[in-house]
């Protein structure tokens, strides 16, 4: 059986670290991963290590520099000639269960947002002057800055869609940071992958990061490396984020990024029988990338009444769409509990049908998508996931944003399809009651380069600014030896 | 008589006898079964629509096995019953609610729950005795008439109740003081006693407690049912019954778990529980089976599904049920492995449950 050895730890020999064996099985093929158990000693030398490699060579890099690097890291990946792109193709379905072709397209569609001029705009998001991560810089108010990273950031990575660490392991090398990821059980592989290239192409860093792993729910080791880190990058759903909340210490900041449901407007004016049909083909696409697993996948979405396909004909389009993309993109096999939240979602459907005559249901139990078509409005539900999908038809897309508002603290991203008036009062509506992305329909699993999760400040987050005031400047002059 | 009632007289008689009998054969359940399912295809109407669209009619279901099972969440949107609802003795309601929807089971008569009840808790949980005193943490059945756990626990100590048994729970939630000065006396006398709750009272009881210790006489039993629901926190199944034994004084071989649902009219219960996740068994006149939930067919033995569970004494809603409830089969029952949903979610995508769990708050 295939070997792979997860996680990257600098300075510790193989030999002394414990190791655990991860199996993943998909049909025939199996694999094998090894991830490390550290001893309370392990994870103190580690810190410290990574510590002090960050404070001698990141943190005198420029920025500029380190966002090179990283564009040379990800060139590899990009690079299907690569031995490391080509293990992340061959083993990262084989660990995930996503479909092969769908993992190398969003690879590469991922990866490509991670180049050196996409980072400067990431960068530019935050900071209008990114030159403030290297020297002082001065400040409109008067007085000069300075942005520090993190002397140690743990991220808590968690779930199993490919690649995903990347975002906030790549925002924290930016800001300097000592960086340690603890990858996820169900996908332990990809940020040690990154983390040793990275070290092959850039020596100097190899010290500064680390990728770890514990299980789940292991509070001993947890606590290990909540009092190590000075800033904590979690993620998960609320009741892991609240745990780690609780054993993270107050002087640490803490930066919980939780599950969130994101969903579809189709607009009358996208509903002419011309365009109805490639709408149906992106909103389907956007959720079969992944298996409607990400928090920025639909899982429903609201179709106006009005337009040349009624609704009620666009939830058809969609079923036909999602069964053409099945054969190119194959579900992946579904664990007894997947089974189990799409048939308790398919079976409610099922039983609204019968009190409901207007509701249908579509698609075969066995099947590997279902859509389901309300008439009447109805609020927000999540759908069982792995391509299980609500049609809910309104009268106006408006009336549906009323029924978001309870829902708040989740929601995330809506894809639009819309003329631009409608698109922009929308967005106004959508904004108000908490949706932080808009974006075009099958678009919504490709966040673009420097975008906002979850709303927030992906490096800004992260820093910490010394001010010079103008005060200091000007007391300094006093003393100065050219001094009158 | 209508030819309803008929029918529903019929099935209560045949029902009491089949109940009441040592046993049953394959052949015996699938004639009761077959009996009870035409009952229910002909006078209960959403179950034979559903049935229709499933393509199982009187005519062609030859098998139990065939008898098409209703998913839970059924109970919530459609009214089962053969007899109107206004005519039925008793209506139990599930204490989940899915955006402020209850399932409904409603019960003409409570003499075949009852019957199912008692003739099944006495083999299971009595042991040699012919009555304990009882320590109920849980309202009465006054306090909660739409509770059938309230029901199962009240008729439970009418009938197998020794004097002196009482609920502990009232308006102003669990009396510990009361609990505690039982089972005190308990220990003092000499005599077993028997403790009964839900699982998560459980909890909150020995939370109060403090660790303080209890040693109860030998035959003294445990009763926990239900899973903690949110109501207290979380334990895992081994170290709650390490609790429970360590606390109580009872070993873990005398802590029976009890596998009820509302949307059944008979009980499942383990021999104990000195090794979790243990054996649940119910009586010869449920069956149940393990199937995948999106093909409904049987998995193979010893390879997790969802349960389905065909219980006759659930005459007049639908006696087959897909519970979304995982489970193993094993030869003298099945495992209980907790709720089949997306608890190991893979992603960040909000999930039914946490977003209900949010909902409620």
């Amino acid at each position: 059986m295939e070997r792979e050895v997860a996680g990257y730890l600098p300075g510790l020999p193989a030999d002394q670290v414990e190791w655990r064996t991860l199996t993943f099985t998909r049909g025939n093929d199996a694999l094998e991963v090894a991830v490390p158990v550290l001893t309370d000693a392990q994870i103190a030398a580690l810190a410290a290590r990574v510590r002090d490699a960050a404070r001698r060579t990141l943190k005198t890099r420029t920025v500029a520099d380190i966002a090179a690097t990283i564009d040379r890291a990800v060139a590899r990946l990009l690079d299907r000639d690569d031995p490391w792109r080509q293990k992340a193709e061959r083993l990262l379905p084989l660990v995930t269960g996503y479909d092969a072709e769908m993992v190398r397209l969003g690879l590469t569609g991922y990866l490509k947002t991670f180049r050196r001029p996409e980072l400067q705009k990431f960068l530019v998001e935050d900071f209008a002057n990114p030159s403030i991560l290297d020297d002082f810089q001065p400040t409109p108010k008067g007085g000069f800055a300075k942005a520090h990273g993190p002397e140690l950031l743990l991220h808590i990575w968690a779930g199993n869609v490919p690649g995903l660490p990347l975002w906030s392991l790549i925002s924290g090398l930016l800001v300097k940071a000592g960086t340690v990821g603890k990858v996820p059980t169900a996908e332990p592989l990809f940020a040690g992958w990154f983390a040793r290239i990275l070290a092959e192409v850039d020596p100097d860093l190899a010290d500064c990061l680390a990728i770890v792993w514990w299980k789940g729910g292991d509070e001993a080791q947890e606590l290990m490396w909540l009092v190590q880190a000075d800033t904590v990058v979690a993620y998960g759903g609320n009741d892991a984020l609240a745990a780690i909340r609780g054993r993270v210490p107050i002087t640490t900041r803490y930066l919980p990024y939780g599950h969130k449901i994101s969903f579809g407007m189709v607009a009358r004016s996208a509903l002419d029988v011309g365009k109805a049909g490639m709408v149906a083909n992106r909103a389907a696409y956007d959720v079969v990338r992944y298996d409607q697993q990400g928090c920025y996948s639909p899982q429903l979405f609201f179709v106006e009444r009005g337009g040349r396909v009624s609704p009620r004909e666009f939830a058809g389009y969609f079923a036909n769409e999602l069964a053409a993309h099945e054969t190119r993109f194959p579900r992946r096999a579904l664990s007894m509990a997947e089974a189990g939240s799409v048939a308790a979602w398919r079976n409610a459907e099922e039983m609204k049908t019968f009190a409901q005559p207007t509701r249908t249901l579509l698609g075969d139990p066995a099947g590997a998508w279902s859509v389901a078509y309300a008439d009447a409005p109805e609020g927000l539900s999540p759908c069982g996931l792995n391509r299980t999908v609500t049609i809910v038809a309104v009268d106006r897309l408006a009336d549906a944003v009323p029924g978001l508002a309870p829902h708040r603290a989740f929601l995330q991203t809506v894809g639009v399809a819309a003329d631009p008036e409608e698109l922009h009062r929308l967005a106004g509506l959508l904004g108000a009651v908490g949706v932080t992305r808009i974006c075009a329909l099958g678009r919504m699993t490709a966040p673009e380069a420097g975008w906002h999760h979850d709303g927030r400040f992906n490096l800004l987050d992260l820093v910490t600014l010394t001010e010079i005031e103008q005060s200091a400047e000007q007391a300094a002059d006093a003393f100065a030896r050219y001094v009158d | 008589m209508s030819d309803a009632r008929a029918s529903e007289s019929r099935v209560i008689e045949d029902l009491l006898a089949f109940i009441g009998a040592a046993g049953a054969d394959e052949d015996a359940f699938n004639r009761m079964a077959l009996a009870v399912f035409a009952h229910q295809f002909e006078h209960n109407q959403p179950y034979r629509r559903f049935a229709v669209q499933r393509g199982r009619t009187a005519r062609t279901v030859k098998s139990w096995r065939d008898v098409p099972a209703v998913p839970i969440s059924a109970f919530k949107e459609l009214t089962l019953t053969c007899r109107p609802p206004e005519d039925c003795e008793r209506v139990f309601m599930t204490s989940g609610t899915t955006q402020g929807v209850r399932g409904k089971s409603h019960h003409p008569t409570m003499a075949v729950w009852d019957r199912s009840m008692t003739l099944n808790f006495r083999r299971r949980f009595m042991g040699d005795q012919d009555r304990l005193r009882m320590g109920i943490l849980f309202p009465t059945e006054e306090a909660m008439p739409n509770s059938s756990l309230a029901r199962y626990l009240a008729l439970a100590m009418r009938t197998f109740g020794a004097e002196g048994s009482r609920n502990f729970i009232g308006d102003q939630g669990l009396d510990v003081a009361a609990v505690t000065a039982d089972l005190e006396r308990a220990e003092q006398a000499g005599e077993p006693y028997a403790l009964l709750g839900a699982s998560y009272s459980f909890v909150h009881l020995m939370d109060a407690l403090g660790g303080r210790r209890f040693a109860l006489p030998e035959g003294s039993r445990i009763l926990d049912t239900g899973g903690f629901k949110g109501q207290s926190r979380e334990m895992e199944a081994d170290a709650f019954y390490d609790q429970l034994s360590a606390t109580f004084g009872v070993p873990r071989r005398s802590c029976i778990n009890m596998y009820g649902m509302t949307e059944l009219s008979s009980q499942f219960y383990d021999d104990g529980n000195e090794a979790c996740p243990s054996v649940k068994s119910g009586p010869h006149w449920i069956r149940s089976r393990v199937v995948n939930p999106l093909t409904g067919e049987e998995v193979p033995k010893g390879t997790v599904g969802v349960l389905v569970h065909h219980d006759l004494a659930h005459f007049n809603c639908a006696s087959a049920i897909l519970t979304e409830d995982a489970g193993i089969a094993v030869e003298a029952g099945f495992r209980l492995l907790g709720r089949a949903d997306g608890a190991d979610a893979k992603g960040c995508s909000l999930a039914v449950e946490e977003f209900l769990k949010a909902a409620r708050v």
